[in-house]
């Protein structure tokens, strides 16, 4: 081994060891803890009153925790949750006292209303892979509708407007405050599991969900498979959460079941913060809390609900979590230097294997009258560097979104090693190592630089997530794995120094680099780059330049959309120039950059 | 003769003791009792009336002395017509402030919920709702309906249609609340067993702006009578304005509401408050030569001197919320404010004088409303707060 | 039976679709679709009883103030909820602050005017018919409406200003447009024509805080249906509304008539997401 990569290594231990997994693990536990701590001890100060209150709030946060995942972290605005309470809250209090069949015990009324409560949220979720934000969110409210108008009709078995008695639960859960430590534990569990998800590869697979969604497709992400199980895990803990609302209420009525109630939910979670645990969390104990505090506030709640939602949406979106983020507010050094490092690259990309070669065999794509490109071929081999130039509009771009699946061509083939890629099977360019970068850098500005470049290598997670839900070995394993992995490309590409830094405070040229040290994740055999340079000064680019090289001696094969000449010139093999959708000239950069009608229609001088 | 030196004594002892007594007793604590009416919502009708009369019977209380010296501290929880609100209500009541005893919650539907909580935290509570299942000396030791149920209001109700009235088909609709549910599934079967037949029942949600699809249903299913049950003035008010906007002459019967003020002040035109009959009560109703009883009238000129509003709601409900606060005020004068002393006081209650009927329980039955003193009243009869008793009706 | 299911279906169709018409003459300025349209409906018809009856004001008086307190509301959610997250990265802020708007408005609706529905004036003092106002009033508004912004986008200066920063916002810009005036025109227009759908529609649907949320959904669903933008599919799809609506209503009643066209509206819309109509989805990459 070379000694300046052992050294480099050795750094990058040393760095790891810096913010040890372990010991951020405590201080991100500290606050949940304390918590855990005066929740537990409340009783001993807390009258009976507050007690109600406290229960309520472990309640409703167990509800909120699973909807995070889906509102908080997947950023589907699903007003209509309430649907799921209702739905648990009935369940378990008709199985519990008997309506259809002989009563069961409330614990198991309390399993059957999760299961109910699960496919439910499936099904009330599922909308949301077809629909835009706004019919989605209509969609939801018409659901909660709908649960509310069958839990009134269905009278045989609900009461109707009578309503049906909540479960009791067992000793020693029968006491006021033996049933607070009842949700209290159920509250901890809920906390605990969605915070192993939050620091899981799904957790930052929804973030890009949310923030980035081609990058998230570009890195393999199956958004309606993902999508699915965090709505069944909502669908679950809303229908516990309704079960011991229920149980609390000691009856229940299908008006107990309001518009509001939803709304305090999904504000809860907005007034948190996105991506975040601890702000829901603190956010569902303050709207519990805060109309407690005088009677009159109990009339206005909603009131007062809606003017904090306007608040924060206008003057401080990132919510409670932004307000708590001391670590984003350490200044960052000025006049940084991207110093990539091409040694590194090599670690990274080993073992590339036979591959074969991307080609495009006369393909042609119109929209409308326009024809984007027409009749196109073009070779990418392995190792080596094409360019593809030419003005605006002449379908550079559409180029390089036909081979990552965004369009079908409606002529030709796109083929690798012989064999036909799928069309607008985006997810699964990932799968075959096609990375790529994109025109404007679509990053996650919330997360962390290194957790953007993770997102990367999604798809080399071997664990379930059920596995990340309960903190099982092989989520550690395989958190352990992509973090060095992410470590090592991000000093590859030259940014190992703000791996703990919020993406959306970094300058422009380091989001583009961000972007291929994430696609590198891949250890793609193909490397497809959307105008890397643009906005990049030179002393960037010739940086720029030695990485890619550097990627492509390690046996990638690079596409390079580019506008400066410079750069292509200087490091590609082929070049490709198109213009109007067809190829006008193809050859080594040499050859173009004398070529006459390039020089006329593109390069001029 | 000058006073001696003993009696200068002993009478300055007795004022030093009086003037330590009264700081004493003026210090005594209040007595907490909870109160959990509708004052807002859909069914407040019951709770804005019921509250005139009582915070009246407080402040009489209060002002003669209250119980034993202490003072009467009505504590105020508005359920704005929300079962949760109300349960959350009487959490607060029972754990938060410790009162003594609670008076309410007034409408079935919430007092569906609270009844089960208020016995678990062993609370004597008095309430006025009718569905049936609202006591059970059993379950509900310490709970005491001091209203009439929903079988005698149905019973009465029923009878005027069926053998007064003579009409065979009955359409039988409410609202969505408990209350309304509650009572469509307990009056269908009466109707029934008493050889009528029930062409339409309907679950109406109150709000519902436009009734006429539902009474065009009716029509068509030969409704001879329509049975409305629901407090939410404004649905009351529709239902009436849509048969006299559809020119159907057909009688509606059915829930005290009806002949409210308030309905009374959204109907479209006054003639459309003919053939309305709403159940009321006997003591709060003119007799047929067209006078109220001793009592009724005093409490008329009461009510008046108190400058207290009549015209937008129902006597009796006023008369309710006066009588509640003495009943308990009663209970406590004799045995105090022990819970299990209260509920026995009640237990043994015999005729107590109220304005609107005279209460009695018993350790079975915690139902204390004379069956007898139920009646269908005609609404457009209204004067002063009373009515006349519908046509036809014997006493 | 029938009469009455294609008069009230009709009418309550047109309502429907003026409120449609509301949410697409807000997207058309903004490409934003705003909670608040509902919000308008219900607006119009509490400030309709607000002036008319409690206030005693002449008809035509407070049909104009109403109209005027509808565009209010228009100029504020622009200025409030809308321009503020227009420029933001996160494109689906608008839905929670004009979610967070709507709110506000409908809770204070609430709790300072009512909870239960009020009664709304009956505006022209002729006796009820079988083709009563309550009928014509909704429909003879939405035709009104219609044919106006028909008129005014295809004839007039500023008509052609408005589509032309709904086609294409930076060169509308770069032509000289004022953008940011001519948003908040649209979004007091749009105001106005919400108000005045519950004011048309007030003595059907009465002065009730709870018609926002009601509004807000059934006024959406020709939207979604018809096409964004496209006031002529909304006037379609809102007239099928009314009608399948009232037909439910009629013949089978209040609760399964929600669940049913609850039920319908999601599978349509699952089945064709961008509306029967339907339109390309832009370019993302």
């Amino acid at each position: 081994m070379d000694t300046e990569a052992a050294q480099r290594v050795s750094e990058l231990r040393a760095a790891r060891a810096e913010t040890p997994a372990r010991a951020s693990a405590i201080s991100l536990a500290l606050p949940y803890l304390a918590l855990l701590a005066v929740a537990i001890l409340f009783p001993l100060f807390g009258g009976g009153y507050w007690g109600v209150i406290a229960t309520r709030a472990c309640v409703y946060w167990v509800l909120v925790s699973g909807l995070n995942l889906v509102v908080g972290f997947a950023g589907q605005i699903a007003i209509g949750w309430v649907a799921l309470l209702t739905l648990g809250a009935y369940t378990t209090s008709v199985f519990a006292a008997g309506n259809v069949m002989a009563p069961l015990p409330p614990y198991l009324a309390l399993a059957i209303a999760a299961v109910v409560g699960a496919i439910f949220g499936l099904i009330v979720g599922l909308p949301a892979l077809r629909l835009r934000t706004f019919y989605f969110a209509i969609t939801t409210l018409g659901f909660a509708t709908i649960v509310t108008q069958v839990a009134l009709a269905w009278q045989s078995v609900t009461g109707g407007g009578v309503g049906v008695p909540g479960p009791v639960f067992p000793d020693p859960f029968a006491s006021q405050w033996g049933f607070y430590y009842f949700c209290l534990a159920l509250a901890a569990i809920c906390t605990w599991m969605t915070a192993n998800v939050a620091a899981s590869r799904f957790g930052r697979a929804l973030t890009a969900i949310r923030d980035a969604e081609v990058a998230a497709e570009a890195s393999g992400i199956a958004k309606p498979r993902l999508l699915g199980t965090v709505f069944l895990f909502a669908g679950a803990t809303a229908a516990i959460a309704g079960g011991l609302f229920a149980s609390l209420q000691s009856y229940i009525t299908p008006d107990a079941f309001t518009l509001d109630l939803s709304v305090l939910f999904f504000i809860a979670i907005l007034i948190g913060g996105r991506s975040s645990i601890l702000g829901p969390l603190l956010g569902t104990i303050l709207l519990t809390v805060l109309p407690e505090f005088a009677a009159p506030l109990v009339a206005w709640s909603t009131f007062l609900y809606a003017v904090l939602l306007l608040v924060i949406v206008l003057a401080m979106p990132g919510g409670i979590a932004e307000l708590l983020d001391f670590k984003n507010r350490r200044p960052l050094q000025s006049n940084r230097a991207i110093v990539p490092r091409p040694d590194l690259v090599a670690r990274l990309l080993d073992a590339q294997g036979d591959t074969g070669t991307l080609t495009l065999d006369q393909v042609a794509l119109s929209f409308g009258g326009v024809h984007a490109i027409d009749g196109l071929d073009l070779k990418i081999q392995p190792g080596r560097v094409h360019g593809l130039i030419g003005p605006n509009g002449s379908g550079k771009t559409t180029t390089l979104n036909v081979i990552s699946g965004y369009y079908a061509p409606q002529r030709g083939a796109v083929m690798l090693g012989g064999k036909a890629l799928p069309a607008l099977a985006r997810e699964a360019r990932a799968h075959m190592r096609i990375a790529r970068t994109f025109q404007t850098p679509r990053i996650v500005g919330s997360a962390s630089v290194l957790e953007n470049v993770m997102i990367g290598g999604t798809i080399d997670g071997r664990g379930t997530f059920v596995e990340s839900l309960l903190s099982l070995p092989r989520h550690w394993r395989d958190e352990a794995k992509l973090r060095d992995t992410a470590m090592l490309a991000l000093s590859a590409v030259g940014l190992e120094r703000l791996a703990p830094v919020r993406a959306d405070r970094l300058q422009h040229a380091e989001l583009r680099f961000i972007e291929i040290a994430r696609a590198l994740m891949l250890r793609p055999r193909f490397l497809l780059l959307d105008e890397p340079a643009a906005g990049l000064s030179g002393e960037e680019i010739a940086r720029l330049a030695t990485l890619l090289l550097a990627i492509a001696r390690a046996g990638t094969g690079v596409l390079l959309v580019e506008h400066h000449p410079d750069l292509i010139f200087d490091i590609c093999h082929e070049v490709t120039v198109l213009n109007l959708g067809k190829t006008l000239a193809a050859g080594t950069p040499a050859e173009i950059r004398s070529h006459r009608e390039v020089v006329n229609a593109y390069l001029g001088g | 003769m000058p006073l001696s030196r003993r009696q200068l004594l002993s009478s300055g002892a007795a004022a030093i003791a009086s003037t330590i007594a009264k700081p004493a007793i003026a210090a005594k604590e209040p007595i907490l009792v909870g109160y959990l009416p509708a004052l807002t919502g859909p069914s407040s009708s019951t709770g804005v009336g019921i509250n005139r009369g009582t915070l009246l019977a407080v402040q009489e209380i209060n002002a003669s002395g209250g119980i034993d010296g202490r003072q009467i501290e009505l504590i105020t929880r508005d359920t704005q017509s929300d079962p949760t609100k109300a349960v959350n209500g009487a959490a607060e009541l029972t754990r938060g402030q410790k009162v003594s005893v609670v008076f309410g919650p007034l409408n079935s539907g919430e007092s569906l919920a609270v009844v089960p909580l208020l016995a678990r935290t062993n609370t004597p509570q008095v309430h006025p709702c009718w569905v049936d299942s609202l006591t059970d000396p059993k379950k509900y030791p310490m709970c005491f309906r001091n209203a009439p149920t929903n079988q005698q209001i149905g019973g009465a109700a029923n009878r005027y249609v069926v053998d007064v009235l003579k009409q065979k088909k009955v359409a039988v609709i409410s609202d969505t609340t408990g209350y309304g549910t509650a009572s469509v599934n307990a009056y269908a079967p009466m109707l029934k067993a008493k050889g009528a037949e029930v062409v339409y029942t309907g679950n109406v949600d109150a709000a519902n702006p436009d009734l006429k699809p539902e009474l065009l249903r009716m029509q068509s299913a030969g409704a001879e009578a329509i049975m409305p049950w629901s407090v939410n003035a404004g649905f009351l008010s529709r239902i009436i304005n849509t048969r006299g906007q559809m020119g159907w002459d057909v009688p509606i019967v059915g829930q005290t509401t009806l002949g409210s003020g308030q309905t009374q002040a959204l109907l479209e035109k006054p003639e459309y408050w003919a053939k309305v009959y709403p159940n009321n009560f006997r003591p709060v109703c003119y007799t047929p030569d067209g006078k109220l009883t001793d009592r009724t009238a005093a409490f008329l000129d009461r009510l008046k001197s108190a400058k207290i509003e009549m015209g937008d709601t129902l006597l009796w409900w006023i008369a309710l919320g006066y009588d509640s606060p003495r009943m308990i005020a009663e209970a406590m004068k004799a045995v105090g404010t022990e819970p299990d002393k209260v509920v026995g006081y009640l237990n043994n209650l015999k005729q107590f004088a109220g304005v609107y009927g005279d209460m009695s329980f018993t350790p079975d039955r915690h139902d204390g409303y004379p069956d007898e003193q139920v009646v269908m009243v005609e609404a457009n009869s209204l004067n002063n707060g009373a009515f006349k008793l519908a046509p036809g009706y014997s006493a | 039976m029938v009469t009455s299911i294609v008069l009230s279906g009709t009418a309550m169709g047109c309502i429907y679709a003026l409120i449609a018409v509301t949410y697409n003459v807000m997207f058309s300025a903004s490409r934003v679709f705003s909670f608040t349209a509902g919000t308008l409906g219900m607006i119009g018809g509490v400030l309709g009883s607000l002036f008319i009856l409690r206030m005693g004001m002449p008809i035509a008086l407070g049909f104009l103030l109403a109209l005027a307190g509808g565009a209010l509301l228009g100029i504020v959610t622009e200025i409030v909820a809308v321009r503020p997250v227009l420029k933001s990265l996160d494109q689906h802020l608008y839905v929670l602050s004009t979610l967070a708007l709507a709110l506000m408005v409908q809770q204070f609706t609430a709790i300072e005017w009512s909870t239960e529905p009020a009664p709304f004036p009956r505006l022209f003092d002729i006796p009820r018919a079988e083709f009563d106002q309550q009928f014509w009033l909704p429909m003879l508004a939405c035709a009104f409406v219609i044919v106006s912004l028909e008129l005014l986008y295809r004839y007039t200066l500023i008509g052609h200003a408005f589509l032309a920063i709904a086609e294409d916002n930076y060169a509308a810009r770069a032509l000289g447009l004022p953008e940011r005036r001519l948003r908040m025109t649209s979004f007091a227009i749009a105001g106005a024509i919400g108000a005045l759908a519950g004011f048309a529609g007030g003595e059907m649907l009465l002065a009730f805080f709870a018609n926002a949320p009601m509004l807000t959904f059934y006024g959406f669903v020709p939207v979604a249906l018809g096409g964004m933008g496209n006031n002529r599919g909304a006037v379609v799809a809102g007239l099928l509304l009314g009608l399948f609506q009232q037909s439910a209503n009629f013949l089978v009643g209040g609760i399964f008539a929600s669940v049913a066209v609850f039920t319908v509206f999601i599978i349509v819309l699952l089945a064709r997401p961008n509306g029967l109509v339907g339109s390309a989805l832009q370019r993302r990459v």
